[in-house]
Parts: structure tokens; C-alpha cells; sequence
């Protein structure tokens, strides 16, 4: 974008912004110390002298919003939403770390543990591993409800380290999946009544039909819980419950969540000879390369924008007018990192069920 | 004026009134040694000490319960 002085402005059609006004408005300007037009323009009206609607319109939403996947691997998703606003952007990443719900430890019964890690300290450990269990098959337990095969996975832990042996690491493999509940018995305060365990399954969680495919256990074997001396030993039973981030971390899906805007940078004036290898040399995340244009004469141009982390090194100090590094305010670069309960593609559109069942919610509400 | 006399030498009175179990079947409690790790059956009135090795410092054991923890 050069300047012009305000007289010498070419006439533009109506409906059209100038290329300066419409700069402002799609793009954040990162200068050398502080970015600039990061406000979003959101009033319909905005430019109405201008003869621009700035109104947003369902319809061309609908024509314009693109999703598209650049990786996506086991437990990782990066994609570009194109054409969407900030809010909404930020709703699905909050949703994501908050109330995407996954099964997580959330009970501890201690038989026995006589190693050195309290059994406070060790509870706590437990209810962080990731489980590999889909939670869309699982139901919430609430506070009056009896533990059952519809809400709770339960988990038994044996180990003890021999007498005059080395020290035993117990890794999260030690948890071994109880199909049919609780195998401890509860005390009940009538020595002739029957006594009752601790969950009151019905059937064999193994024999339902959507879990008898895919057995349930923990998504890493190899996770350090605690290390037990000669002669220590740990018995104890584990329930995993459904639960949201928002209650505790542990139920995060998600190891984090976010996005950055698509990173432009433009060269204004051409940069040549050393100059032109100055600037590669200059930016960390090499965003620029070194083009031949013939006679002997080199040129830089821009190959990587999307490796640009916008470290302000390339217009710090001499050469700052040449380039512009801006941000495009309506695309977001997304990544998704599991924790494995669900692949990250999944947990994305879980997201977006969640925010389509809370619109639903307040237009119930309002009418 | 101090006319709440400390009763610093009534303290053994309690003891001879209470009830003192005539029982002696009673049941020992099994305390764990600190150094060998031994289980040593202690009655009220035996003395805090090893019976293996002498040493004075006992463990009282876990209970048998099972105790629920939140694992937060």
C-alpha cells in the first residue's frame, strides 16, 4: 500500500472500499513495536457512506466459510477456517479444553499402599492418566446416581516389589480393566446383611455392543505412576467417571488447543543483492528466499509466510519500509493436540455439536 | 489472689477410677517395628520396644479398611 495524499485518490466504483480502508478492515498490521487495526469492524454500517455493507449475511457466509485440513495425524489435527470471526474461533477452542467431556479416574479405594508416595499424592496421579474409552458411550454419573455399567470404568491395581530384589517401576500397564465392576466389598454396618460392592453392574461392560470391539484400558502403557522399594507393595481399585475440563483438567480432551491468524508479509520495494541476503539471513523462521532474476542480479522474495511467527526481526532496524508483515483477520490456523480418547477430528466436531446445542438453548430461551 | 490452685499432682487420680478392663485376653494391637520391620504384638503396660532387635521406635499399622480417595 503506497500513500497518497487524500486529493490525488483515485475515484473508486461504488460499494467498494479504497485499498487502504479495506486494508484496515481484513487484515491486522503488525508494525515494529505494537500492532495496529486489531479491532474487528463490526457495526453493519461502518462504511455506509462509502456505499460498503459491511453487514454479516447467513447466506454469504454459507458461500464464502472453507475448512481445510493440512495435517492430520493419530492424535493431531492442523486446519485453516477461512471466513469466520474471532469470537466464534475462540468459542471452539474454549469448548475444546472446557466441555468436551472424557472418562477420567475420579475415585481411588486404597486397600494397601505401602510405598513412599502418599495415597493422596498417588490418587492424584491416576486421575490424570488418559483413558482410551469413548465417552460418548458413557452416561454422567450424578451425585444420587449408584455407579453402573453405563457410568463408570473401573480399574484394579496389583503390584508388590519382591523382598531383597530391585526397585520395581509401576507404569500405567499395571491397571488392568474390570469388566464387571468392583471386585472390592463395602462395610456394611449389618454383619448379616449381604455385603455389596462398591458398583452394581448389571452386565459385563466386555458384552456391550458398542465397547466388546474395542476393549477399554489406558491410551499410554508407559506412564511412570510411582516406584515401589523391596517389600512395598500397592492394592487398590480405580473409578473413571465422565466428566469436562471446566470441572477438572483431567477431563480435558484435548493436551491444548489454539490458533493463530494466517501470517502475510508483503514486500513493498524489491529488495536486491545483499540487501536481499541480509533478509534471509535475517529472519529466524526463514521465511524469505533469494531468487535469480538473471544479469547476476539476485531478488528476495517471500516463499514461507506461513512459517512467519511475526518476531518483528525482518522490519526491526534498517530495511523496516520495505516490508509489510500483517495478519488476515478471518483465517484462523487451528491445531488440535488429543489426549486420546477421541481422535482430534472428532473432538473438533464435538465442539461444534456443543456450541449448536447451546444456540439451541438460548433460542428456546427467547422464544 | 489465686484462688484456683493449679491441680498439678491430682493427675494419677483418674487413672484409679477409671474402669481398667480386668480382661487380659485382650486383643494385642500389632505395631511394625522401625528398623526390622518385624510385626510385634504390643499389650497395654509392655514396654515400646522391639522384641527382635531392641529398637524403641514402633509403627502402628494400616488399617484394614479400605479408605477412598478423590484423585484430584
Amino acid at each position: 500500500m503506497s500513500e497518497t495524499a487524500s486529493l490525488n485518490m483515485q475515484d473508486i466504483p461504488q460499494g467498494q472500499l479504497p485499498e487502504h480502508i479495506e486494508l484496515q478492515r481484513a487484515r491486522v498490521f503488525c508494525k515494529a513495536d505494537a500492532p495496529v487495526h486489531t479491532e474487528d469492524v463490526e457495526y453493519s454500517g461502518a462504511y455506509a457512506a462509502v456505499g460498503f455493507d459491511n453487514s454479516l449475511q447467513v447466506d454469504d457466509f454459507r458461500r464464502d466459510f472453507r475448512v481445510e485440513i493440512k495435517n492430520l495425524s493419530m492424535d493431531d489435527i492442523e486446519f485453516d477456517m477461512i471466513g469466520i470471526d474471532a469470537s466464534l474461533a475462540n468459542a471452539f477452542r474454549r469448548i475444546l479444553i472446557a466441555e468436551v467431556p472424557t472418562m477420567a479416574i475420579e475415585k481411588v479405594l486404597i486397600v494397601n499402599n505401602t510405598s513412599v508416595m502418599a495415597d493422596e499424592i498417588l490418587s492424584h496421579r491416576l486421575g490424570l492418566l488418559p483413558i482410551e474409552a469413548d465417552p460418548r458411550l458413557f452416561d454422567f454419573l450424578s451425585e444420587n446416581d449408584t455407579p453402573n455399567e453405563r457410568n463408570t470404568i473401573v480399574f484394579k491395581m496389583e503390584v508388590h516389589c519382591k523382598k531383597r530384589g530391585p526397585r520395581l517401576t509401576v507404569k500405567s500397564d499395571q491397571l488392568k480393566w474390570l469388566p464387571n465392576g468392583s471386585e472390592l466389598l463395602m462395610e456394611s454396618p449389618n454383619p448379616s446383611t449381604k455385603p455389596r460392592s462398591f458398583t452394581s453392574f448389571s452386565c459385563s461392560q466386555a458384552s456391550l455392543p458398542q465397547i466388546s470391539g474395542r476393549p477399554i484400558g489406558m491410551k499410554h502403557l508407559d506412564i511412570i505412576i510411582t516406584q515401589l522399594g523391596p517389600g512395598q507393595s500397592i492394592e487398590l481399585e480405580a473409578h473413571a467417571v465422565k466428566g469436562t475440563g471446566k470441572v477438572h483438567a483431567k477431563w480435558s480432551p484435548v493436551g491444548t488447543t489454539w490458533y493463530r491468524m494466517l501470517p502475510e508479509v508483503k514486500l513493498l520495494k524489491e529488495v536486491r543483492g545483499n540487501d536481499a541476503e541480509k533478509l534471509v539471513k535475517k529472519c529466524p523462521r526463514k521465511v524469505f528466499d533469494v531468487e535469480d532474476v538473471g544479469h547476476a542480479m539476485k531478488k528476495a522474495v517471500v516463499s514461507r509466510p506461513r512459517d512467519c511467527t511475526l518476531c518483528r526481526e525482518c522490519i526491526s532496524g534498517a530495511g523496516e519500509e520495505n516490508i509489510a508483515l500483517r495478519r488476515v483477520r478471518d483465517h484462523f490456523i487451528f491445531t488440535v493436540e488429543s489426549t486420546g480418547a477421541l481422535p482430534a477430528e472428532v473432538l473438533f466436531t464435538e465442539a461444534v455439536k456443543i456450541l449448536e446445542e447451546k444456540c439451541e438453548r438460548v433460542i428456546s430461551e427467547l422464544s | 489472689m489465686d484462688s484456683q490452685p493449679e491441680p498439678k499432682d491430682s493427675q494419677p487420680k483418674p487413672k484409679d477410677s477409671q474402669p481398667e478392663p480386668k480382661d487380659s485376653q485382650l486383643e494385642p494391637v500389632i505395631y511394625i517395628c522401625g528398623d526390622c520391620r518385624k510385626e510385634i504384638p504390643v499389650k497395654p503396660g509392655d514396654a515400646v520396644q522391639c522384641r527382635e532387635c531392641g529398637y524403641r521406635i514402633l509403627y502402628k499399622k494400616r488399617t484394614s479398611r479400605i479408605i477412598q480417595y478423590e484423585a484430584r
